[in-house]
């Protein structure tokens, strides 16, 4: 489903990606982690070209990414994306946060999209909130509405950007079971997060980044149980 | 007492009652403000440009686009107005207020472009990627997205700029268009009193400056609530 190839990206001088080279499969829930400036955020952001990668190349449902910048905007489509800052537009009721790129995009009818988000409303724990503005809700009700919203474009992969990160410790499990759901439906998750039972539960693979590179990587038994590696040793030593 | 009031009556009728010198400032009033609002509409869509092409990816354009802030800007708006008579629209049969509507459009562009540029900059990035991220396109993004949480850092700022633009317009006698100054400069000649004519023509801008700030006041509380 993406497969990544030899993806580098520098910021100037500093080499944040130094070939990172993985595939992630239909159905597979990948959860990336490592120390802050390991490289995860701008590893998942390349993915969808939020952050233009220096060199490599980006394989999505085979299409070469990066030689069909001129199609980013249908292929963004089929990625969704979730924020550690949530990034809900402030000026719109959480309905229409929800329903504007169905509607925009995809030219649905606003009944359809508005019937469409009151599911997933309803899947997301919100049945009740279609007519507040975003700045009335808690951190975790925020996260959930900018996971439907994503939801909301029938992507058919969803990328998390430490969705759990800018939250209160209260309110972390309710955005996990959301995630957790998802995952069980069958959803393709790439997930950055600093939620180790998380990964541990819900991931399908666990990527250990460092150095601007995938250091280790394996399923969560082996890796967390039984690191090869001293840095990732050391890290999950720290963390765990 | 008798002789104070005497003198404030003699100059009342001098400068305003006598010839119906009282439709000179009027007139004035009517150019002033007829004036500041053209240039306002065309300084808004010439600052709107303008900072879109500041904002935009080609160079040439934000090349050009800096080029004429930093040259508006750093020349006194009289030589600008003074030059686009002369120069540009002097030779042709343009009514002066169209001439001095469009110098100072021109003039009043610049600065409205970095007055939206700054409300659109002040937008947090998070929102332009989440718009990116669901599909929209750069352009789709500003127009559903950034531009209309923009406005409400921008129109405070630019109702600002349209009071200032009113008094710039003061200058307009330059090229003997009869604004309100101009109307108390020609009373005064008439009259050969300094100080009444220029005092009128004082409350009255601060009259409408004052009305402008009231409305403006109001407008910022609306956009607040909605927060």
């Amino acid at each position: 489903m993406i497969e990544v190839v030899n993806l580098h990206k520098y910021f100037g001088q500093l080499q944040v990606l130094t070939g990172v080279n993985t595939k992630i499969e239909k159905q597979e829930v990948v959860c990336v982690i490592g120390a802050s400036g390991s490289g995860k955020s701008t590893f998942l952001r390349c993915l969808n070209l939020l952050e233009e990668p220096t060199a490599g190349e980006i394989y999505i449902d085979g299409i070469a990414v990066m030689e069909h910048r001129k199609d980013i905007n249908q292929l963004r489509q089929k990625v969704g994306m979730v924020f550690q800052q949530f990034n809900l537009f402030p000026h719109m009721t959480v309905m229409e946060n929800i329903t504007l790129a169905p509607i925009k995009l995809k030219k649905m009818a606003r009944s359809e999209a508005e019937k469409r988000a009151i599911e997933l409303l309803d899947k997301v724990g919100l049945p009740d909130k279609n007519n507040e503005y975003p700045n009335r809700l808690s951190g975790g009700q925020k996260q959930r509405v900018a996971i439907a919203r994503a939801l909301a474009m029938d992507p058919e992969i969803m990328l998390f950007d430490e969705p759990t990160s800018a939250l209160d410790p209260e309110m972390v499990g309710e955005v996990l079971n959301v995630m957790k759901q998802l995952a069980h439906e069958g959803m393709t998750m790439v997930v950055v997060t600093h939620e180790m039972g998380f990964a541990r539960e819900v991931g399908d693979r666990i990527m250990f980044m460092d150095e601007g590179i995938i250091f280790e990587e394996g399923p969560p038994q082996q890796l967390f149980k039984n690191p090869q590696k001293q840095r990732t040793k050391e890290f999950l030593g720290k963390v765990l | 007492m008798n002789s104070i009031m005497k003198l404030l009556s003699d100059a009342i009728f001098y400068n305003l009652i006598r010839e119906q010198r009282y439709m000179q400032f009027l007139d004035g009033l009517g150019i002033s403000l007829q004036l500041t609002f053209y240039s306002a509409i065309l300084g808004t869509v010439i600052g709107l440009f303008l900072a879109l092409a500041k904002l935009g990816r080609i160079k040439w354009l934000e090349r050009l686009a800096t080029l004429y802030v930093d040259i508006i800007r750093g020349t006194p708006v009289v030589v600008q107005l003074v030059l686009i008579y002369y120069a540009i629209l002097g030779s042709s049969s343009f009514p002066k207020i169209v001439v001095a509507s469009i110098a100072f459009g021109i003039n009043s562009g610049a600065y409205v472009c970095e007055l939206i540029r700054a409300g659109i900059m002040a937008v947090d990035k998070g929102q332009m990627e989440a718009a990116r991220s669901l599909g929209f396109s750069y352009s789709h993004s500003m127009i559903y997205i950034i531009i209309p949480q923009a406005i409400k850092n921008i129109l405070p700022a630019l109702g600002n700029e349209f009071i200032v633009l009113l008094k710039e317009t003061a200058i307009a006698g330059y090229i003997a268009l009869d604004d309100l100054t101009r109307a108390g400069n020609i009373v005064r000649g008439r009259t050969f009193d300094a100080y009444t004519p220029f005092i009128l023509v004082a409350i009255i801008y601060l009259y409408i400056t004052t009305i402008l700030s009231w409305m403006m006041n109001k407008l910022e509380r609306r956009l607040r609530e909605s927060d």
